[in-house]
């Protein structure tokens, strides 16, 4: 998730509730693997918010102003990390069928094909 | 259990041989594509010489335990055990070989359920299936340059693209690379500028295209819906392909032109010059 070395996504807000038994997972997630998250991505601000009585999520907010929400209730934290690598790793845009696999904006470096053309 | 059933296979297959070498003897082609894919190549010599010895027979029902199977072995077998012991050894022997040659390379599955490579297989695996070799992360390197007139054709896994400097490719989701991986593709089929153009036998031997890993990201979803009419069956299936966009930042194996293309000053000339003429 970096567009020309230029890391996508700008902020991710983990929440989880301290009650909740959806919540196992996630607080697992945040005592063993979450700081090792951190450390591996620094340009990466990780901020933790806790919201009783309802179920975990991933928030992630990417610099074209797209957000995404991942709920993670009753995920194992391997999962929630899979999920949170996941975010880090895509870019921000709309998750829409691809048009082409080659995207470019020069198709023609010796110059456009026609009938017209001696060989 | 592995070789128990490696020696089914390879008996099983060996069976079919035998029967199809029965009916033609005179075309026996080794090695057939289907035994290859399912032998490895230790053992595919060994398969060669065994059947040469033993075409009229089955094999000794030493290796089945159930009863059904060597009843059918045993009818057809009349006598005929002096070579097949030596052929039983011969096998037991590369069938160990085999395993153990895997276990070095590849550690196996692990308990959950992700295969751990090392890193000689990675660069393998990549190297074959891909057709790429990762190089390190960029820091501070200045690879994202402006566009120039150079094209190639890369093949990716099974797929081929025609690439030039600052596209994006999306291919199927590459092991071993994080984000912002610089990576080199070196099968690289075909290489051209606006002069002159390499053809590959396939591949060009010291071209190279690199590239940088942009995402690993999902598609979006497809449904797979199966539909049998009057016979009650219905099925519906999510899908979503993970895929890995590359840039492409450099191609090497070519004389690039040097002539900088200048539209762009004179229509910023034109356009002051009469934005001037305007307002005089």
């Amino acid at each position: 998730m970096a567009l020309r070395g230029v890391w996508q996504l700008k902020k991710l807000i983990v929440s989880y509730c301290d009650w909740g038994g959806s919540s196992r997972g996630i607080r697992a997630f945040m005592e063993s693997e979450l700081p090792v998250f951190k450390e591996n991505n620094p340009q990466l601000e990780v901020i933790t918010e806790l919201i009783r009585g309802q179920h975990p999520h991933l928030k992630a907010f990417y610099k074209n102003k797209n957000e995404r929400v991942i709920c993670v209730k009753n995920m194992d934290p391997e999962d929630v990390l899979h999920h949170a690598t996941r975010l880090r790793s895509a870019l921000g845009r709309k998750v829409i069928k691809l048009r082409t696999r080659h995207v470019t904006k020069r198709p023609s470096v010796q110059g456009t094909w026609s009938t017209a053309l001696p060989f | 259990m592995a070789s128990r059933r490696r020696c089914l296979q390879a008996l099983a297959l060996t069976r079919q041989a035998a029967s199809f070498a029965l009916n033609n003897p005179s075309s026996l082609s080794f090695p057939n594509p289907h035994l290859s894919s399912n032998l490895s190549p230790t053992l595919l010599p060994i398969f060669t010489q065994s059947l040469s010895r033993s075409l009229p027979q089955w094999h000794h029902p030493r290796f089945f335990s159930s009863s059904g199977k060597e009843e059918d072995r045993a009818i057809k077998n009349d006598g005929e055990a002096e070579e097949d012991e030596d052929e039983d050894d011969y096998d037991d022997d590369d069938e160990v070989d085999y395993e153990s040659e895997s276990g070095e390379d590849e550690s196996g599955l692990r308990s959950g359920g992700k295969r751990v490579y090392t890193a000689e297989e990675k660069e393998a695996v990549a190297a074959s299936i891909g057709y790429k070799v990762v190089g390190p992360l960029t820091k501070d390197d200045d690879v994202f340059k402006p566009y120039e007139p150079v094209f190639a054709v890369v093949q990716i896994g099974s797929h081929q693209f025609k690439v030039s400097n600052g596209d994006a490719i999306f291919t199927e989701r590459l092991k071993f690379c994080e984000v912002n991986d610089k990576l080199t593709l070196n099968k690289v089929l075909l290489v051209g500028s606006p002069s002159q153009t390499i053809i590959g036998r396939p591949i060009v031997p010291d071209a190279a295209v690199h590239a940088v890993v942009e995402e690993h990201a999902l598609d979006a979803k497809v449904l797979i819906f199966k539909k049998k009419r009057r016979k009650s069956y219905r099925r519906t299936k999510g899908h979503r392909q993970e895929l890995t966009k590359l840039r492409i930042t450099d191609i090497q194996g070519i004389e690039k032109p040097e002539n900088v293309l200048v539209s762009k000053p004179s229509k910023a000339a034109k356009k002051e010059l009469e934005k001037v003429a305007a307002t005089a």
